[in-house]
């Protein structure tokens, strides 16, 4: 059964680059523009990664990250976040609140693939 | 429509070489300076007097009597340095021009504003762009762009030189 | 989206003008393995990158010549000059595919589809060996995997594995990681359970396994930490390499990792290194020697460099001038106040802005051999489309120039190169007859002298016929019938618009009228040319530039209320000399340190009145390969100068080349010796030459 992964963004280019990614390598594709609106996916529903940005309206990746660790359901489920080189201290921030991995923007296919390739099968 | 243009209304910079009163539209005048120091730089034209400091950056003078045929201006307490915003072939290029006073600022409407006669005036039509009347004064509308753009050594029409050579070196 | 495509496109220039410079490179040396991985990781990353970001086209185009330096580069296809042509082809083609990436230009599309199928047809023949690649002897053609392993270095690592406790709950499955590790080459891991509790105190949340692990790789330590780059906050890695060789197939050392142990203790790295230095000791210079090359190839990579938007740089510079400025005034300040304290710090701050102002300029200024790859390109095609055999030289391409200047000699020399291509060098026959080598010579020369950067241009060509000059001078009306002219003076002439002695106006350099315009674009940036030339020898163009950063170290000196800066790399020495001698002179010569100087009495060439003292300085500078004097009232001293321009109104000024603001707000005139003294001269020979004729 196809993996399902979460992709969570306010940019609509990255979610069509990841999408379009994603797809290609065969997994299914839910797709939030911020924290806010992809928590109506953490319904119960299975999903295997969480992939999100961190600066987003409404409710940005961090407090995303925690209301998503505070979910029996998906207390362990792998979350990755895109971040920027000269985001140290973001990054810190989104590893404390419970964050498995990120990926560093901007991305090629190849390594979106490679991180996503270190948390799920 | 033609009426409106007409009454346009703009503002001028009036100032005196010698006896007589020009006047620059204030668009070409970024700053009024008082006399500071000059620093003399050699083997240039007459009507270069040399560069100064002007809030770090470094600024030429030119003697606008000398351009006007005039003997070389005399410092008193009077002696301003017009800061000037010239387009020379299309670039813009800021230089400081030397006056011996200077009066004020005037608001004259386009329709008070007559072209240069062909004749009765010592100075090059081309260099002005008209004549105004201001309370029984005339005043001569300079076109700043043309007179600090030329290379050439004189605003005044041929036969009113008076057989001196400009030395140049 | 726009930036991360602006992004692409940076990268993607960068990539293919990289590619372009292996190209060429590979053509003279089509073995070399290193530029082969280069061309293909370019033709990879076009291709990802171009898929990634809408250059569709782009990424078809490079996948096939991707493929087929992936060929290359595992030794299953060779270079041959076919695929080196459609590839430096290609190179243009992307650079043109990046602007127009849907193909709307009708030339681009034909383009496109004649060079894939080119490059379709290299695949489907694999075509092998041309005569020209084919350098070595393969004594031994069949490749065994003994062999190959030998060529690749595997080294052993020891990895220990420890992950916190707490490890589950961000999400991270440990077994992944070991699995990542397993996908990196022979993989060897050892659970230890010896942490998990009793059935019934397990929290199933925590995780109690570590691992030891042994990997047999030939990738680097790197790729081993970048298994870990999530977690390594969280939990104990230690990384250790064992050996340079694939200890896994080693039946003593598997021995050894199943030997039981007592305790469930682990394995341990000491036993392990001990077990591996025994091994090695038998081995010990063979793997030296390896070890060797290893190394150098290392270091060669390690320099690394990254990119700087040009605005970043232009501000770097700008603040750094200021600086130079206000640490001006500051130790003139601390100067006039007498605290000891202040002037210690003043001078502190001068040496730290004297040494930031240093590197500042080291990375604006950007050696010659950038340029380089242009050239070559240049002369690669023209010379194949002329039917000339020509063999390009550059010497000294590691001079470095401020980047401006660097941007504004870009096409004088281009088209320099162009002339020497197209009017210079001789096909092959007739320089056969001429008794000249078959191949003709381009040499570029980039070198320092002084103040001044030199960077000749010279071929072994024709030459520039000055009798050809002369009758297209006279026919132009530009000398008369009895003019007697130089040879100098004639090929001078040259310099002169609507000047061209071509028997044909070729499409490559249009009229050679260029001439005036290159001169034109060299003296925009404040340099000069020359041209020396002899009939059927060859020609040979030198341009002069001055190094004309925007600081520079200047001697700061006194004509009567003036202060004018001397920049310090022209000067040589600086004397006391006599106001009498300095005046009562009539060859304008001065005796210092017991050697004749000529001299130049600065009042005198200014116009200024003169000085009524004893003693007066003299500043000697180079000039050219002689010492000459510039006689001052006196020298203050030292004096780092922040250039600023006269502007246009002194456009002409032939002695002053800018100007600097002091530390009280008043302006030095910063002189141009080389200029200066040129002119001096010619005043002096003009002055000769009208006594003369009294």
């Amino acid at each position: 059964m196809a993996k399902t992964i979460l992709i969570v963004d306010d940019s609509e280019s990255i979610r069509e680059v990841v999408t379009f990614t994603l797809e290609n390598e065969g997994y299914k594709v839910l797709v939030g523009i911020d924290g806010k609106d992809a928590l109506r996916f953490l319904d119960g529903t299975e999903i295997d990664l969480i992939i999100t940005d961190l600066h987003m309206p409404v409710m940005d990746g961090i407090t995303l990250i925690k209301e998503v660790r505070g979910m029996e359901k998906y207390q362990r489920i792998p979350i990755l976040f895109l971040t920027t080189e000269s985001q140290a201290a973001k990054k810190m921030e989104a590893k404390e609140a419970g964050a498995t991995g990120w990926i560093i923007k901007p991305f090629v296919p190849a390594k979106l693939i490679a991180a996503i390739n270190k948390v799920i099968r | 429509m033609i009426e409106n243009k007409k009454h346009a209304i703009n503002s001028y910079l009036t100032f005196k070489l010698g006896d007589e009163f020009f006047a620059a539209n204030v668009s070409k005048v970024l700053n009024i300076l008082e006399m500071t120091k000059v620093t003399k730089v050699p083997k240039a034209p007459n009507y270069m007097k040399g560069v100064i400091n002007l809030r770090g950056s470094v600024l030429p003078l030119v003697d606008t009597r000398i351009k006007f045929d005039m003997t070389e201006t005399e410092y008193t307490t009077n002696t301003c340095i017009l800061v000037l915003d010239i387009n020379m072939n299309g670039e813009p290029v800021h230089l400081g021009a030397l006056v011996d006073s200077v009066q004020e600022v005037l608001e004259i409407d386009d329709v008070n504003i007559q072209p240069p006669p062909n004749i009765g005036t010592r100075y090059r039509s081309e260099f002005i762009e008209g004549i105004a009347k201001v309370e029984d004064e005339f005043i001569m509308i300079l076109n700043m762009d043309l007179i600090f753009s030329t290379d050439e050594l004189s605003v005044l029409k041929e036969s009113f030189k008076e057989g001196q050579e400009e030395v140049v070196k | 989206m726009d930036n991360f495509r602006k992004k692409f496109i940076e990268e993607a220039t960068e990539h293919i003008n990289e590619l372009e410079k292996a190209l060429l490179e590979l053509e003279r040396d089509p073995e070399n393995k290193e530029l082969v991985e280069k061309v293909f990781r370019v033709m990879h990353s076009l291709k990802g990158g171009g898929a990634m970001f809408g250059f569709d086209k782009i990424s078809e185009f490079t996948h096939h010549l991707e493929t087929i330096y992936d060929l290359v580069r595992n030794g299953q296809m060779y270079i041959s000059k076919d695929l080196l042509d459609v590839t430096l082809a290609s190179v243009d083609h992307l650079s043109n595919l990046l602007n127009d990436e849907k193909i709307n230009d009708q030339l681009t599309l034909e383009k496109h589809s004649e060079l894939t199928k080119r490059i379709e047809n290299i695949i489907s023949q694999k075509q092998t060996i041309s005569s020209d690649s084919l350098k070595k002897n393969h004594e031994n053609n069949s490749i065994t995997s003994t062999q190959s392993s030998k060529d690749e270095k595997i080294s052993t690592f020891y990895i220990l594995f420890q992950p916190n406790e707490h490890i589950f709950n961000n999400g991270t499955n440990p077994l992944y990681l070991v699995d990542e590790l397993y996908g990196l080459g022979t993989c060897k891991a050892i659970p230890h359970l010896h942490k998990v509790p009793d059935y019934y105190d397990i929290e199933p949340t925590k995780c109690y396994t570590y691992w030891e692990i042994f990997l047999s790789t030939k990738n680097d330590i790197n790729s081993i930490t970048d298994v870990f780059i999530f977690v390594e906050d969280e939990c104990n890695i230690d990384i250790h390499k064992l050996s340079d060789t694939n200890l896994l197939k080693n039946k003593q050392f598997l021995k050894l990792l199943e030997e039981p142990r007592t305790g469930n203790k682990d394995i341990g790295i000491n036993d392990l290194q001990a077990f591996v230095s025994k091994l090695s000791s038998a081995q010990s210079i063979k793997e030296k020697k390896t070890e060797e090359k290893v190394i150098i190839a290392s270091k060669e990579n390690s320099i690394s460099s990254i990119r700087v938007s040009s605005d970043k740089l232009d501000t770097l510079m700008n603040l750094v001038s200021e600086l130079v400025t206000t640490q001006a005034r500051l130790s003139l300040y601390a100067e006039q106040g007498g605290n000891p304290e202040l002037i210690a710090i003043a001078e502190n701050v001068q040496k730290l802005s004297r040494q930031l102002r240093d590197i500042a300029f080291s990375i604006v200024l950007i050696p010659i051999e950038n340029l380089l790859t242009r050239f070559q390109r240049l002369v690669r095609d023209l010379s194949q489309e002329l039917k000339k055999e020509v063999s390009f030289i550059a010497e000294g391409t590691d001079t470095e120039l401020d980047k401006t200047i660097i941007e504004n000699l870009t096409d004088p020399l281009l088209h320099i190169l162009r002339n020497s291509l197209d009017h210079g060098i001789e096909d092959p026959a007739t320089r056969l007859k001429l008794g000249k080598p078959r191949q003709g010579t381009i040499l570029l020369k980039a070198f320092y002298s002084w103040a001044n950067v030199h960077i000749q241009i010279s071929d072994d060509g024709a030459g520039i016929d000055p009798e050809r000059i002369r009758q297209k001078a006279l026919s132009k009306g530009i000398i008369s019938v009895d003019s007697t002219l130089s040879h100098k003076e004639l090929i001078d002439l040259v310099f002169l618009s609507g000047f061209s002695t071509a028997q044909n106006v070729t499409d490559v350099s249009g009229r050679g009228v260029g001439m005036d315009v290159v001169r034109r674009k060299i003296a925009d940036i404040r340099g000069e040319v020359e041209i020396d030339s002899k009939i059927n020898i060859g020609t040979t163009i030198t341009i002069k530039l001055p190094l004309t950063l925007s600081i520079i170290d200047g001697l700061l000196v006194k004509i009567l209320d003036t202060f004018y800066v001397i920049p310090l790399t022209a000067v040589d020495k600086i004397y006391a000399a006599d106001h009498n001698k300095l005046t009562k002179t009539f060859n304008n010569l001065i005796i210092l340190d017991g050697e004749q100087i000529p001299f130049f009495y600065l009042r005198n060439e200014f116009g200024l009145e003169e000085n009524k003292v004893k003693s007066e300085q003299v500043v000697v500078v180079h000039y050219e390969d002689k010492r000459i004097g510039l006689a001052v009232d006196n020298v203050v001293g030292e004096y780092q100068a922040v250039l600023k321009p006269l502007g246009k109104y002194y456009k002409n000024q032939e002695i002053i080349s800018g100007a600097t603001i002091l530390g009280d707000g008043t302006i030095a005139l910063v002189i141009d010796s080389n200029k200066a003294i040129k002119y001096f001269s010619n005043q002096f020979i003009q002055n000769q030459m009208m006594e003369d004729k009294k």
